[in-house]
């Protein structure tokens, strides 16, 4: 699934960046988004630091979000990922 | 007028610390002696000699000993004399103007280990270690392993928890500067074998306390260069350790470097300026031995010979103006360094070492001379580009900066405020360093915001000053031509492999900030202590140089301009002064 995304959309949006954040993840690996298991870590199909910073950068243009350059150390997979993401969009919604 | 007093008190501290600086560099140089007489059991004849049998220059270290190098490397707040990275660095270049191997051998690479422990260890880990530097060990460094590269970083130890709570190891290092007598160890290993950044610790060990057996010292490995460092490696069986001995919370291996990076590789970096500072000096002395004999041929070989010089001038002053920026930013921008960093450590091998070959012209026949007083170019043509290996070698370099470009085109660059003055006045008092502040990636860049600024700000009295307005402009043209082709990259050109497109622009990138360095150092020193730096000559040649390197098509300088750097050269050399921006007295 691909949700259409908007900058700074709708909370409705910002729960499920799934979509978004698997074909940029794909396009970074050179794969297609459904040979990536969303449970395996991302470092096991070649994500590498230039991926992982360039992966920040565009969360910060898409979401406004601001995370650390260790975002996929500590969550390394397309689930641990999507869970933290959604927290954090989430949280950011109620901030704002 | 009570409450004026603090702020008063302050310059004064700070000039009374400047004079100690110098003080403390101007005692090391009287120690170390003239290195080219040939009678000095610390000259050239003498580090040569061991250098040519591979051993380690004992009378050097005695007296580094003596001078109490060795507590350089210690916070002052732990019992030693490191207050700043800046005075590190000024404290080593007498050494390092010497012999590349007694800088790195005697101290750098200690300092480089140590400097994990300043920053990620408990503080009873920190008062074992400055307990021991300060009386005198050596600390060494295994890196953490990577895939492919050279033999200073290749294979790998691994960590396992046992059930007891220790650690056991197993695999090897090959190369571990020192490992023979240090008497602390850091060593990056691998405690989860899933790939990921999280994999790796590091670790603080006393190599006398690894059991017997179970760790045991591999055969020296010899170097092309840095002949008498002594490397030696190490290979793990079953080792138990203690989980004491964890430098951070396991998992935090790479980050832990990735910060210590940023230290050493600046460094690093401007350390080893002063070798080249004495290939220039040398160079200068054999032309005018040379040339008071009636020796050169004709009037083209002398323009030759005098533009290689000046040139070679002009590069160490670019280079050390972003070596200084970089240095000092440690203090004054430390979530800035990560880029300052690599690209200082990837400029060396480019500027340095090529100026060097530069130099050879003046030498002819002399530049493969190994003995005597000209021996030293030689030495540090071999020693220098080994420095350039290992963890900050090219490509690791190059991949710290060039994912933070798009971010920076993006964000920061002609968006950002202009770097504070003190970033670019070479001795001026710094805050206290601050480790926490260090980070892997902050996505700014003040240094380089200093370039339109300062550009757009340029008086033009006389033909120089216009000169030197004119190539700013030109840069800054650049410089929005790099954002531009930067913010252009597609997506895929980002990802991995990295496109070949970004490799090019880092190299602009590097040298755009080192354009920004030497702008803001000449801006910033106006009315300063030092009038030459305040001069637009050489600011105006060295933003030539570089835009030439650009690819930029220049126009040419004004005459006085470099006449202006050619009489520096000379008045330096008969004064005994060095060839860098802190202007520093040397013998010989």
């Amino acid at each position: 699934m691909n949700a259409p995304m908007t900058r700074h959309g709708s909370a409705l949006d910002h729960a499920l960046p799934r979509g978004w954040l698997l074909d940029r993840i794909a396009l970074y690996l050179g794969r297609s988004a459904d040979t990536i298991d969303p449970a395996v870590p991302l470092a096991e199909y070649g994500m590498d630091s230039v991926c992982a910073l360039s992966l920040c950068g565009d969360l910060e243009e898409e979401f406004g979000l601001f995370v650390e350059p260790t975002l996929l150390w500590d969550y390394p997979t397309v689930d641990s990922l999507v869970g933290y993401l959604a927290a954090e969009l989430a949280g950011a919604d109620e901030e704002g | 007028m009570v409450t004026n007093a603090p702020a008063a008190a302050r310059p004064q501290a700070a000039a009374r610390s400047e004079a100690q600086v110098r003080a403390r560099v101007a005692d090391l140089e009287a120690l170390l002696g003239d290195p080219t007489d040939p009678a000095n059991p610390a000259g050239y004849p003498a580090l040569l000699r061991a250098d040519d049998d591979a051993v380690r220059f004992a009378h050097g270290e005695e007296l580094l000993d003596d001078f109490g190098m060795h507590t350089e490397y210690v916070p002052a707040r732990l019992g030693g004399r490191l207050d700043s990275i800046e005075t590190l660095v000024r404290v080593m270049r007498p050494v390092f103007r010497r012999d590349v191997g007694l800088g790195m051998g005697y101290g750098a690479m200690s300092f480089m280990a140590a400097s994990d422990v300043w920053n990620e260890g408990g503080e009873d880990q920190q008062r074992w270690l400055a307990a021991r530097l300060l009386r005198g060990a050596r600390a060494a460094i295994a890196q953490h392993e990577t895939a492919h590269s050279n033999d200073y970083v290749r294979s790998r130890v691994t960590a396992r928890e046992t059930p007891s709570g220790g650690l056991v190891l197993s695999g090897r290092k090959p190369m571990i500067n020192n490992l023979d007598r240090a008497e602390a160890l850091v060593l990056f290993c691998r405690t989860d074998p899933a790939p990921g950044s999280r994999s790796h610790s590091a670790l603080l060990l006393d190599p006398a306390e690894l059991p017997a057996g179970r760790a045991t010292l591999l055969d020296r490995h010899m170097a092309l260069g840095l002949r008498g460092n002594v490397w030696g490696g190490i290979a793990f069986d079953d080792c138990p350790v203690p989980a004491s001995a964890l430098l951070g919370p396991v998992g935090s291996g790479v980050a832990t470097a990735l910060r210590s990076f940023q230290i050493s590789r600046t460094v690093i970096s401007s350390m080893v300026l002063a070798a080249v500072d004495t290939s220039l000096r040398t160079a200068v002395r054999f032309d005018h031995e040379h040339r008071s004999g009636g020796w050169t041929s004709g009037a083209s070989d002398s323009q030759r010979t005098t533009a290689a010089i000046t040139g070679a001038f002009v590069n160490l002053l670019l280079y050390d103006c972003l070596a200084t920026v970089a240095t000092r930013a440690i203090h004054l921008l430390p979530e800035q360094t990560s880029v300052y960093s690599s690209a200082v450590k990837y400029l060396l091998p480019r500027i340095l070492t090529e100026t060097m070959y530069d130099l050879s012209i003046v030498l002819g026949g002399g530049f493969y001379a190994r003995t005597g007083t000209l021996g030293i170019f030689q030495k540090h043509v071999r020693d220098v580009p080994v420095v350039s290996l290992g963890h900050a070698g090219t490509v690791a370099c190059q991949a710290t900066v060039i994912p933070q470009l798009p971010r920076l085109a993006a964000r920061s660059w002609f968006r950002e405020e202009e770097a504070p003055a003190a970033l670019f006045r070479p001795g001026q008092a710094l805050p206290e360093f601050d480790a926490g502040r260090l980070s892997l990636a902050c996505g700014r860049d003040g240094l380089s915001a200093t370039l339109p600024a300062a550009a757009a700000d340029i008086p033009g009295r006389g033909p120089v000053e216009r000169a030197l307005a004119q190539l700013a402009g030109l840069l800054v043209d650049e410089f929005r031509d790099l954002r531009d082709r930067v913010l252009a990259l597609e997506l895929r050109d980002r990802t991995t492999p990295v496109g070949a497109a970004c490799f090019p622009l880092m190299d602009r990138y590097a040298l755009l900030l080192a354009a920004s360095a030497v702008l803001g150092v000449w801006r910033h020193n106006q009315g300063g202590p030092d009038p030459f730096l305040a001069d637009p000559a050489w600011a105006a040649a060295a933003l030539h140089r570089i835009a030439r390197r650009l690819g930029a098509t220049v126009p040419d300088l004004p005459r006085e301009c470099e006449t202006r750097v050619r009489h520096e050269v000379q008045l330096r050399f008969s004064d005994q002064r060095g060839y860098d921006l802190y202007n520093t007295p040397v013998p010989g």
